[in-house]
């Protein structure tokens, strides 16, 4: 009997209708753009010039500076330019555009790295160029790296694939079930990890059946049916539900000899070390209600979105908002010119009525906020923060109601019948906050220094 | 480039609930009582009824037109106070005196504070405390229509003298005596619970804990289990713990928080009861909450998972 207590979540809708639908390789783009800053980390720095010939899988941005991770041509053709790209309002950097000739040739460096131990394993993974393909970014081997620190016993694989729409981790799982089975046998032989725990939601049963499959025989592999609820697959919630565990506010996971890794990344990992190509393609979903034929599609990184919804037979209706990612966390695209980049698991595109926003009314207290943060966070506290003057005054408040521990997951703000901003609101707050905390470390240390 | 998209920040769904439809629930599980109290006392009722609701709406309009505040009175929570309002009156009452407690309780009690959800007391519950102070005829119980009854005179006050006049347990429940026009029939107000219940408006805790606690107490200090059952089912108990300490802004925000309240609100109506010369206490009981929540948010707050307590 379990009495532990369980997180708040929610029942949204699953809209999964690719779950079914095995991944296309569409016809590669006549043009890719490449963004710099595809990863969580510092953007990767250019080292080909306008004119070059790239082809498949050659390094076309090296890794610069903390958390960075290189870019590879993912299409065969010409750098056409290397020119200030904004990928979201306000968020600026450089993108290569490369014209492609339709060949799809590959680079004679694209090789299977030479791994003998440790560090050469770690050493191929960064130069793989995989980050968090789940969405969050931040360079696999960065993770890893973690290993230095110390021994890193359980890897929690996570499969949950909780946001409606996108069923791109699902496909993996059942189309790449190999390269699942050889990632974990990497870091079982490279990590010496222990435990690996893999989390699928129950709304993939073929999914757990194939995992189940191919892990029978391997004791050190759990694979843990979940249930479908949001945010499964967000970390706190994973650990707790899959793993039983809690990570405390300030502490890294690591530290507790856990990591947790998307599915999909771990098998894009496998294929690299396997075969030397990097990461220039990925599987993502292309799905929402103004999209005719909902599909998975295997594409170059870099693909322009219009692009993705042509191969999806186009638009039945008029776009009212794209979304990369899934409507929880997802962000909106600007343009439909905008290109796919490596974290990106999917393309919603929503029509007119389903896009329009709603209304905000004033706050009625009714606790909805507060009884669905999987966290136990307060958003309205926040909210009443915001509108405190005294700068001072507001972060503690704000501190004290630990923002900072907001993962900014969405169920406030879905939930809210007042339709308030929440998570907008929490964005804004935990900004603030940070802010405020990096100036008091700042004169801290200044006091310290005048000593 | 496209620039018709629209760009918003995440979550990009929702759900279907809005306050609009929560105040319209409230209003749906309010019918029964409100019907039942129609068909108990008659047509005057009704007049109060109308005359309540009337007012709160009309007020509220008034109110924002005059400061210039956005128009409100869609959200429907005027039509829920002024509803309550009436629903927690005698047919005693003059309808100039519905106009005034109602204008009261909309303008004084919530627009003034800066309207819905800023409120920091329940706005139909304070001006019927508002009413009973100003006028004498809300408190006592009018004589029902629809039965023959010696005295009209509340079960309450026929407890709280010993009268052997006090209606039976069926009585009390089907509300067949005297009181507030919306609060004798204990089956009605039950039915509202159920649909509150199903609509997920409200959780079963705070009604039961508040109900329950009072019944506890008087069993424990009376000793007789009808004594208890009477005291629940006679009074403006019912009414008061199903829609009035389940009013979302004017109760704590955690779960927790809300079920402090409702024990609370159970021991204050008891104490009132059972200690004092008054034999109703409900609303006092809740207006002492409402003033009280503030300070039980303070310690029943959720601990963030994995965060240290209080930081």
């Amino acid at each position: 009997m379990n009495f532990k207590k369980s997180i708040s979540s929610l029942k949204l809708p699953h809209y999964k209708s690719t779950a079914a639908k095995a991944s296309v390789r569409v016809a590669p783009p006549s043009e890719v753009l490449l963004p710099m800053n595809m990863h969580s980390g510092q953007a990767a720095e250019p080292v080909v010039a306008v004119g070059d010939y790239v082809r498949v899988g050659q390094l076309i941005a090296r890794e610069e500076g903390r958390n960075s991770s290189p870019v590879y041509a993912t299409i065969s053709g010409t750098v056409a330019a290397i020119e200030p790209y904004e990928s979201e309002p306000g968020r600026k950097t450089q993108a290569i555009l490369i014209k492609g000739d339709g060949k799809m040739e590959v680079d004679p460096s694209v090789q299977p790295p030479e791994i003998h131990d440790l560090d050469s394993f770690l050493a191929a993974v960064r130069q793989s160029g995989i980050v968090g393909l789940g969405g969050a970014a931040f360079p696999l081997w960065a993770k890893l790296d973690a290993i230095r620190k110390g021994p890193i016993k359980t890897v929690l694989i996570n499969g949950a694939e909780c946001e409606p729409f996108i069923t791109s981790d699902h496909r993996t799982m059942v189309e790449h079930s190999d390269l699942v089975v050889k990632g974990v046998a990497l870091l079982k032989e490279y990590l010496h990890s222990e435990e690996f725990i893999l989390g699928i939601e129950n709304n993939k049963p073929d999914a757990i059946a194939e995992m189940q499959r191919v892990f029978a025989d391997d004791p050190a592999v759990v694979v843990k049916p979940l249930k479908s609820v949001y945010p499964q697959g967000a970390k706190q919630v994973l650990l707790y539900n899959a793993a039983g565990l809690v990570v405390g506010e300030g502490q890294r996971l690591a530290s507790l000899g856990y990591i947790i890794i998307n599915v999909t990344s771990l098998a894009k990992m496998a294929e690299y070390i396997e075969t030397g190509m990097p990461l220039v393609s990925r599987c993502l979903t292309v799905d929402g209600s103004a999209i005719k034929e909902p599909k998975n599609l295997e594409v170059p990184i870099g693909t322009r979105i219009s692009y993705l919804v042509e191969a999806c037979g186009g638009l039945k209706e008029e776009a009212g908002k794209v979304i990369f990612g899934g409507p929880m966390m997802g962000k909106t695209a600007y343009s439909m010119e905008q290109p796919i980049v490596k974290a990106t698991n999917a393309i919603v595109v929503m029509n007119r009525k389903d896009a329009a926003a709603l209304e905000p009314s004033a706050c009625i207290h009714c606790g909805r906020c507060v009884a669905n943060c999987p966290l136990g966070l307060n958003p309205t506290a926040y909210a009443k923060a915001l509108e405190i003057d005294d700068k001072m005054e507001r972060y503690a408040l704000l501190d004290k109601e630990k923002v900072s521990m907001c993962m900014e997951c969405g169920c406030c703000s879905y939930v809210c019948p007042a339709h308030r901003p929440l998570v907008e609101n929490n964005r804004e707050a935990k900004r603030f906050a940070k802010k405020v905390k990096t100036e008091l470390q700042e004169q801290e240390k200044e006091k310290e220094g005048g000593k | 480039m496209e620039t018709n998209l629209i760009l918003s920040s995440s979550p990009h769904i929702h759900t279907r609930d809005s306050s609009r439809r929560i105040m319209l629930d409230v209003i749906i599980a309010l019918l029964p009582a409100a019907i039942a109290g129609i068909i108990i006392f008659g047509a005057k009722a009704l007049g109060v009824i109308a005359a309540c609701v009337i007012t709160a709406v009309v007020s509220e309009a008034l109110f924002n037109l005059i400061v210039h505040k956005q128009q409100t009175v869609g959200d429907f929570s005027a039509v829920v106070t002024g509803l309550l309002l009436a629903l927690n009156l005698s047919t005693n009452v003059a309808i100039w005196q519905c106009v005034v407690g109602s204008a009261f309780a909309i303008v004084v009690v919530k627009c003034l504070f800066g309207g819905l959800g800023k409120n920091f007391a329940n706005p139909a519950i304070t001006g019927r405390v508002f009413m009973l102070l100003a006028f004498s005829t809300v408190a006592g119980g009018a004589k029902p229509a629809v039965v023959e009854l010696v005295s009209s005179a509340t079960p309450l006050e026929l407890l709280a003298q010993g009268s052997e006049n006090a209606p039976g347990l069926m009585e009390l429940f089907l509300g067949l005596h005297g009181g507030a026009i919306g609060e004798t029939c204990c089956l009605a107000l039950l039915l509202g619970f159920a649909w509150l219940l199903f609509r997920r408006v409200i959780k079963w805790h705070v009604p039961v804990i508040f109900i329950g606690t009072v019944f506890v107490l008087y069993l424990v200090f009376t000793g007789s289990f009808q004594m208890a059952l009477a005291e629940i089912l006679a009074g403006g108990l019912f009414i008061g713990a199903i829609f009035m300490a389940t009013d979302y802004v004017t109760s704590p925000i955690t779960l927790k928080g809300k079920m402090v309240f409702a024990l609370g609100c159970g021991l204050v109506t008891f104490i009132i009861r059972y200690f004092c010369a008054y034999p109703e206490g409900v609303s006092f009981s809740i207006l002492a909450m409402n003033i009280l929540t503030p300070y039980i948010e303070k310690f029943t707050a959720n601990t963030p998972l994995g965060g240290s307590k209080n930081g």
